[in-house]
């Protein structure tokens, strides 16, 4: 189902409302937030100067760190009194980004979680479960909002106490899950501990899965859990673009729709700022359409992705997004070849003899950058000699090293023993960071 | 032939006394044991007296455990029977890939434990040169 015109208008029709909208909202920051002014003004800018979307690429960016600068309520447009609703993402360096939603601001954005859902092919009918984490994130009250707003069922179970979700899950007739991809396959792996088959004692259909990335093979391990016909879809976003709802994979699965109409996207070069054509990968750039409270221009994601125009099989004109290859702040640097998290985790997730969950370790041994990876072993028919899972660490450490030029050193575990992660998965160490000047 | 537990272990401190544990709760006893050095992880091989209850077990508390055949071998203890039965293999051209002898016997004479590729044909072979390969250990 498409829940809104606007993701099937033309791209005439898109581009006229977006044009009229950018104009709005470029004055509207200019006038009521002095960060805004300050930087354009700095750049020679004023608001008629932007007269074509073209014109957008003239505008500076804003960064993470105006967040930090502005702490708490420098970057709002309007008096903390119009508020409705505040979040705050968890800073792990600094102060937290603090961001704020007018009344309108909360309807855009449960318009755009609502469409979200709906391209992950959830109805009325669905009877849906929350097992992101309630609070300050926007993940969970983001979804909830969205699900309410379609008709669901919302059951807000929150994240942890796994035996008591599947429980719920069980007794309430669960039909749709959200959550992140990791916990969504713990779950799985915690029900038939517990006896049950995912597959028929359960009626999961339909999984909504964000605040971290999905990859194909993580795709494929969600099929094997919960069925082939399984639902699986991803969709993306980040506090300071109000939460969940930028963007949403259809049930086509050729990459995540972006709602056009409240959100521009840009790729950019990240080395240079340079806007690169469409179909190039680079750092994803947003610029809020009807985001009142918290305008937010040129805003870089830090996220690599491309950008698609084509209209999609699923009949939405709207633009799509490449799943993500990874934020541009996740890259690990090891010896000099860039590779981000989500490709070591394509790779493992390859080789059928391990499990899904691992564990990687940079550190710098004599000067020199080494990575070692945990992954466990899931394949008995291995134990018949030494040799075999020999080969198979052997194995492993190859495929690293053809598809992505990179030595580690694999280390097997036995099942169970890696940590499972209730949010977003944090499964890189990088040991290096701590050993840096703190300045 | 028998079945052998080979149950994967980390190579740190206290992954074999996770592993007996497990069978000290379930009362299971254990008639052989073999692991040898290795520098990441190992196998840990074992004979017990409940092979199925062993493997369910250790199963459920996060281990991966395979059921392998191998061969029970029941020696004369005297100098000279182990070279003895070696040689029938090698004659054989038979490989053994590995080899543990039991722990306990008490008034019984000694068993020895090998594991090879060509199973079936070392038992007969064996059984050829009169020398007793057993199956019995189950049923203890």
């Amino acid at each position: 189902m498409i829940w809104a015109k606007e993701e099937t208008f033309t791209r005439a029709e898109m581009e006229e409302l977006q044009l009229a909208r950018l104009k709005e909202q470029v004055t509207w920051a200019y006038e009521k937030v002095e960060a805004y002014r300050s930087k354009m003004e700095e750049a020679g800018l004023r608001p008629e100067h932007i007269q074509s979307l073209a014109d957008l690429k003239k505008l500076p960016f804003t960064v993470k760190k105006d967040f930090r600068d502005h702490y708490p309520y420098g970057l709002f447009a309007v008096p903390v009194d119009d508020m409705v609703r505040i979040h705050a993402s968890s800073g792990t360096t600094g102060k937290p980004t603090v961001v704020g939603y007018t009344k309108e601001d909360m309807e855009n954005w449960t318009e755009t979680v609502t469409r979200v859902a709906a391209l992950g092919g959830a109805t009325s009918h669905d009877i849906a479960q929350i097992c992101f984490g309630y609070g300050m994130f926007t993940g969970a009250l983001g979804l909830h909002y969205g699900l309410e707003n379609m008709g669901a069922a919302v059951a807000p179970t929150s994240s942890g106490n796994t035996q008591k979700q599947i429980m719920y899950m069980k007794d309430f007739g669960t039909t749709l899950l959200v959550a992140t991809p990791s916990y969504a396959l713990h779950i799985g792996e915690v029900a038939r501990q517990m006896g049950l088959d995912p597959q028929k004692d359960l009626k999961v259909k339909i999984g909504l899965f964000g605040g971290e990335g999905m990859t194909e093979p993580m795709r494929q391990e969600m099929y094997k859990l919960w069925g082939e016909d399984f639902k699986a879809t991803q969709n993306y976003g980040m506090s300071e673009l109000n939460g969940p709802g930028l963007s949403g994979e259809c049930l086509a699965l050729c990459g995540m729709h972006i709602s056009e109409d409240h959100f521009i996207p840009e790729v950019i070069n990240p080395e240079t700022g340079e806007v690169l054509p469409p179909g190039e990968k680079g750092e994803l750039v947003i610029t809020c359409l009807t985001k009142k409270g918290l305008p937010m221009i040129r805003y870089r994601t830090r996220d690599i992705t491309r950008l698609f125009y084509e209209p999609c099989k699923c009949g939405r004109t709207t633009c799509r997004m490449e799943n993500l290859s990874g934020r541009s702040d996740d890259m690990l640097i090891i010896r000099g070849v860039n590779v981000f998290p989500s490709q070591i985790e394509e790779v493992l997730l390859r080789i059928p003899e391990i499990g899904p969950h691992y564990e990687i370790i940079v550190e710098r041994i004599n000067h020199l950058d080494t990575m070692s990876i945990k992954v466990e072993l899931v394949d008995e028919s291995l134990l018949e000699s030494y040799g075999k899972l020999n080969d198979l660490a052997k194995r492993v450490r190859g495929n690293l090293k053809s598809v992505l030029g990179l030595d580690a050193e694999i280390k097997l575990v036995a099942p169970g023993t890696l940590k499972r992660f209730e949010g977003k998965a944090k499964r890189v160490t990088d040991l290096r960071k701590e050993l840096g000047l703190n300045c | 032939m028998v079945k052998q537990l080979s149950v994967f272990v980390e190579n740190e401190v206290g992954s074999l006394a996770k592993v007996t544990r497990v069978l000290r709760e379930n009362n299971i006893s254990i008639r052989a044991i073999a692991s040898f050095d290795s520098p990441e992880f190992g196998i840990l091989r074992l004979i017990v007296d409940k092979t199925g209850e062993a493997k369910r077990v250790l199963t459920e508390n996060n281990f991966i455990v395979k059921l392998t055949d191998v061969l029970a071998i029941e020696l004369v203890d005297k100098p000279g029977e182990l070279d003895r039965v070696m040689w029938i293999l090698a004659d054989a051209k038979l490989e053994i890939n590995y080899i543990y002898s039991f722990v306990l016997r008490g008034h019984k004479e000694p068993l020895m434990i090998i594991n090879l590729d060509r199973m079936e044909e070392a038992e007969k072979v064996l059984l050829q040169n009169q020398i007793n390969v057993t199956t019995k250990l189950m049923e203890e």
